[in-house]
């Protein structure tokens, strides 16, 4: 084998040199999504995450799926706001764990702040962890947290082109709810095109039609999420 | 959406390379975004431009790469760019998870990257 030459190349005082460097920034909060799916899965836990609009009624889905599941699987919920614990309280109502995360002024949950939440919980004590996103359509499709499942709930309040404004969201999504279906008629709402508009946008989500205050339609998110 | 605190991080990055090679100068940087992220490239340039004030980065040139998406099919093994629903009423096709060749869903390989690929510094 040759010799080493001690001699180290070096860039000569005022040269410009080009350094291929290949790093990416969005990484950062994905590597901290994966460690949050492994320490979940090495627990034994499988989480959701749900998102959707300000007023979607993502807390009162969540809410009814904790009625329907708590006899079956021991669960955990954060919810995270901006501020206060009003909604985390309503679900804490029901008997199980729920951790408000307020992320202050960030509209939407990361990786980071899902890790720091993780650490207040006795996995060992857990097997279905519900995360609800800050509500907000657009950046938390960004900030992978490390769930096994996406929910996204979009109501039909919110408009009849809801879904195809904001098709990043529902393309990340496993399953979708259709909300306060109940509405409707009076808001003029067609139903059948926001399912269709999730299917031409997402082929592979489950669409599903809810009334969160009745309860009806959560039998199907429950079979959607394979709970 | 989140200009500011990705490209904070982008120029700190930067300036870690630059600093750890004893450069004095950074005059260019050379990104990758996809087309699938949430960032405004204008905001990005606006951001940079306030974050190198008073570094080594101060009025180096950004240039800007957009990373088209990509999806794979593994049904008919398609690969390439997404397939579009052109409504005249949405104004701007909407992109879709529906292969363009056999209509089953794909799943996305490329467009949500945002990298820093290369760095032109003065040592």
């Amino acid at each position: 084998m040759p010799a080493l030459k001690k001699e180290v190349i070096k860039a000569e005082e005022g040269e410009i040199f080009d350094v291929e460097l290949s790093k990416d920034i969005l990484k950062a909060n994905q590597v901290l999504a994966e460690g949050n799916k492994e320490l979940l899965h090495k627990n034994g836990v499988q989480a959701v995450d749900i998102m959707g609009a300000i007023g979607s009624g993502k807390t009162s889905l969540i809410e009814k799926l904790v009625q329907q599941l708590k006899n079956k699987y021991r669960i955990a919920v954060f919810k995270g706001d901006l501020t206060t614990t009003i909604d985390a309280e309503l679900i804490a109502r029901h008997g199980v764990e729920a951790i408000a995360i307020n992320t202050g002024k960030e509209c939407h949950l990361d990786a980071n702040l899902v890790k720091k939440a993780l650490l207040k919980l006795d996995l060992k004590k857990i097997d279905l962890l519900f995360i609800e996103n800050v509500g907000n359509l657009i950046c938390p499709a960004e900030f992978p947290l490390g769930s096994d499942k996406r929910l996204v709930v979009v109501s039909v309040t919110e408009g009849p082109y809801m879904v195809v404004k904001h098709p990043f969201i529902f393309m990340d999504a496993d399953v979708v709810a259709i909300n306060k279906i109940d509405m409707a008629e009076a808001m003029g709402s067609d139903v059948g095109k926001l399912e269709k508009d999730v299917r031409t946008i997402n082929p592979k989500a489950i669409v599903v039609t809810t009334n969160c205050r009745t309860g009806e339609g959560v039998d199907a998110v429950v079979k959607g999420l394979k709970l | 959406m989140h200009e500011f605190s990705v490209t904070s991080q982008i120029v700190q990055s930067v300036l870690a390379e630059a600093e750890s090679r004893k450069a004095k100068k950074v005059s260019e940087v050379h990104l990758v975004i996809g087309e699938l992220t949430f960032l405004g490239l204008e905001q990005v340039r606006f951001a940079y431009e306030v974050l190198t004030k008073g570094t080594i980065l101060e009025s180096s040139k950004l240039v800007i790469k957009t990373q088209k998406g990509a999806v794979k099919c593994d049904n008919c093994g398609y690969q390439g760019g997404f397939s579009y629903e052109d409504d005249p009423l949405y104004h701007l096709p909407v992109p879709t998870l529906k292969c363009p060749k056999c209509g089953n869903s794909v799943n996305v390989v490329a467009g949500k990257e945002c990298t820093i690929k290369s760095i032109k510094m003065m040592v």
